[in-house]
């Protein structure tokens, strides 16, 4: 009876291996035919830390400048909120409807911080470019100087989760949230992590090759954001890298203009627009695909 | 009328590879029979990969009833090993060890069959994350020093084996096919023979480059038996049936000893399972028995 069922498992377990692993999940597939970039708004010094609430409704901030979280809402309406809040470079919902933040300026903290402005602040003297919030309520920040990863768990304790020979910069988790991904700023790998029970990270792998300008070694791998069929997309030099669940590149979508994208995020109607910071400025383009929520209950 | 008989041909052939027939048989070499000896397969764990941390995995060693710890025996390994095991699956591989090391038309061989590796999930909710893409379709040796540093010394503390290229091979389907190849392209002193089932020499993490770098680079002492079907993939990782053929043509063109057995089925074991006993004889053909 255990030979039968091991049978049948691993018919199951190759059939997947050959039906779907070698299958791909083509650009084409989540590409809306005719749907581009279109400019959502303008006027910033260097747009960052795109994020999306339950509602749909997208935030990103002006890093070089600060003082204010400006949304663009669900019938495309722009506001500025939070004022006098810091330069942020990294912005993720988490449980509870709370915002966590990554600021850059004299006090480099990670904090939570109200629509109104209110912060509390999580960790100082830290030196953080982007975060990701899990359901369970453990922060991960990366240190792109420093090159490793902090970790806040939801008692409030900071610790080291990795550290490694590159940059990590941007980060995002898999839809399942048992694996954590970020992007190498001057290698040409986005390394996947195991989630351990506790919320440390361990076995630390190049799981995903990306592509590089020409002539160089640097993928430039900068913000990061995941999508309900599990695929990850890294803002880069090149443009958006969209990787499948196994690690391998299903292409790449051009930047909306030749200009640096700093961040990448789903939004809007469904979480199925994708809006990325390009400069000092925020474009957006229809998908057939739906950004994941780490707050939310996995399915 | 010649003009109506190549309309003719091209609309068979038009029907016949779309609908990939597939009808491949095998031959008594995939049966067991009375009298011939039966190896014996045993299951083990490895989870403590130094080239892949964090992953485990199982594997199959399969030793025929002919081994003798006083002589080394050959090595073939098998990637998705458990498919390839599998004595009703597609490839029945232990069965016609069984036949052809029983008849002398392959040598006394150890048959490792190794999964992939998969990092287990540790938080609730979540699953298990496959390693195996990154593990066979990436190019570089990583793999092949998983194998040598860790999955052959493990194999040669129980058995007795050969230690030389001649003595080895090494085998697999789809990206376990490129996996194969790349192993014997990085460490040719390693191995000497490779089998590629519908290989995915196309573009999942680079593959596509191997029929230009095969023309471009000194040949390297492996032979091949590469097999591939018209009904195989076409997606956006490429063409498998082309990226088969190029791979035929640039190892001709590179004057290696190869066999290229191209058919009509689509992506799958079932021609390159019909084909594992003439694959095995030909791919062992010189080797002392």
């Amino acid at each position: 009876m255990k030979s039968l069922l091991t049978t049948i498992l691993l018919a199951i377990n190759f059939g997947l291996s050959l039906g779907t692993q070698a299958q791909d999940m083509a650009l084409n597939d989540i590409l809306v035919e005719g749907k581009g970039w279109e400019l959502v708004a303008q006027g910033y010094q260097f747009t960052d830390g795109l994020c999306s609430d339950a509602e749909g409704n997208l935030y990103f901030t002006d890093v070089a400048k600060g003082g204010a979280i400006f949304q663009v809402d669900k019938e495309g309406k722009l506001n500025s909120l939070a004022p006098n809040v810091p330069k942020i470079s990294g912005m993720k919902f988490g449980p509870e409807g709370r915002i966590f933040a990554a600021t850059q300026g004299a006090q480099k903290q990670i904090v939570t911080l109200t629509l109104d402005g209110k912060i509390t602040v999580l960790a100082s003297n830290v030196e953080p470019n982007d975060l990701v919030v899990s359901r369970q309520g453990f922060v991960y920040f990366t240190e792109t100087g420093k090159g490793r990863i902090q970790m806040i768990s939801p008692t409030g304790e900071l610790r080291v989760a990795d550290t490694g020979p590159y940059k990590p910069n941007g980060i995002t988790l898999s839809v399942d949230q048992g694996t954590l991904v970020c992007t190498d700023f001057e290698g040409s790998h986005v390394f996947a992590f195991r989630i351990e029970a506790d919320g440390t990270l361990s076995s630390r792998a190049p799981y995903m090759t990306a592509v590089t300008p020409l002539g160089k070694i640097q993928s430039m791998g900068d913000g990061m954001t995941t999508d309900m069929a599990g695929r990850f997309y890294a803002a880069s030099a090149v443009g958006i890298q969209v990787f499948d669940p196994t690690g391998r590149l299903c292409g790449v979508i051009a930047k909306p203009e030749p200009k640096f994208i700093s961040n990448v995020t789903f939004a809007g109607l469904k979480h199925s627009f994708l809006y990325v910071s390009c400069s000092d400025k925020i474009y957006r383009r229809e998908m057939k695909a739906q950004g994941a929520l780490f707050f939310a209950p996995a399915k | 009328m010649r003009r109506y008989l190549l309309l003719f041909l091209a609309a068979c052939s038009v029907f016949s590879s779309a609908r990939a027939a597939e009808d491949y048989k095998y031959n008594e070499d995939s049966s067991p029979h009375a009298g011939v000896p039966q190896g014996e397969v045993t299951k083990y764990t490895w989870s403590t990969s130094a080239n892949f941390p964090g992953t485990t995995r199982e594997y199959w060693v399969y030793v025929p009833k002919q081994y003798d710890a006083a002589k080394p025996a050959c090595v073939m390994i098998f990637q998705d090993g458990g498919s390839y095991m599998r004595t009703n699956g597609d490839f029945r591989t232990t069965v016609v060890f069984d036949n052809l090391i029983h008849k002398k038309e392959m040598p006394v061989t150890i048959g490792l069959f190794i999964n992939p590796g998969e990092f287990p999930a540790a938080t609730p909710g979540a699953k298990g994350r496959s390693n195996r893409s990154f593990e066979y379709d990436s190019l570089g040796d990583l793999y092949a020093k998983f194998i040598l540093e860790e999955m052959l010394p493990e194999l040669g503390r129980k058995y007795n084996l050969v230690q030389t290229p001649d003595g080895r091979a090494i085998g697999g389907i789809s990206s376990g096919g490129i996996c194969a190849f790349t192993v014997a392209w990085e460490r040719p002193s390693a191995f000497s023979k490779v089998l590629s089932h519908v290989g995915s020499f196309t573009n999942i993490r680079g593959g596509h480059v191997y029929p230009a770098l095969i023309r471009k680079t000194e040949r390297k002492p492996f032979r091949i038996f590469l097999q591939d079907g018209s009904g195989d993939l076409d997606n956006s990782h490429g063409n498998w049936p082309l990226a088969n053929q190029e791979m035929a043509a640039s190892l001709k063109f590179a004057k290696y000893d190869y066999q290229f057995v191209f058919g009509d089925g689509g992506h799958n074991g079932k021609h390159g399972g019909a084909l594992m006993p003439e694959s095995l004889r030909w791919l062992w053909r010189d080797y002392a028995k």
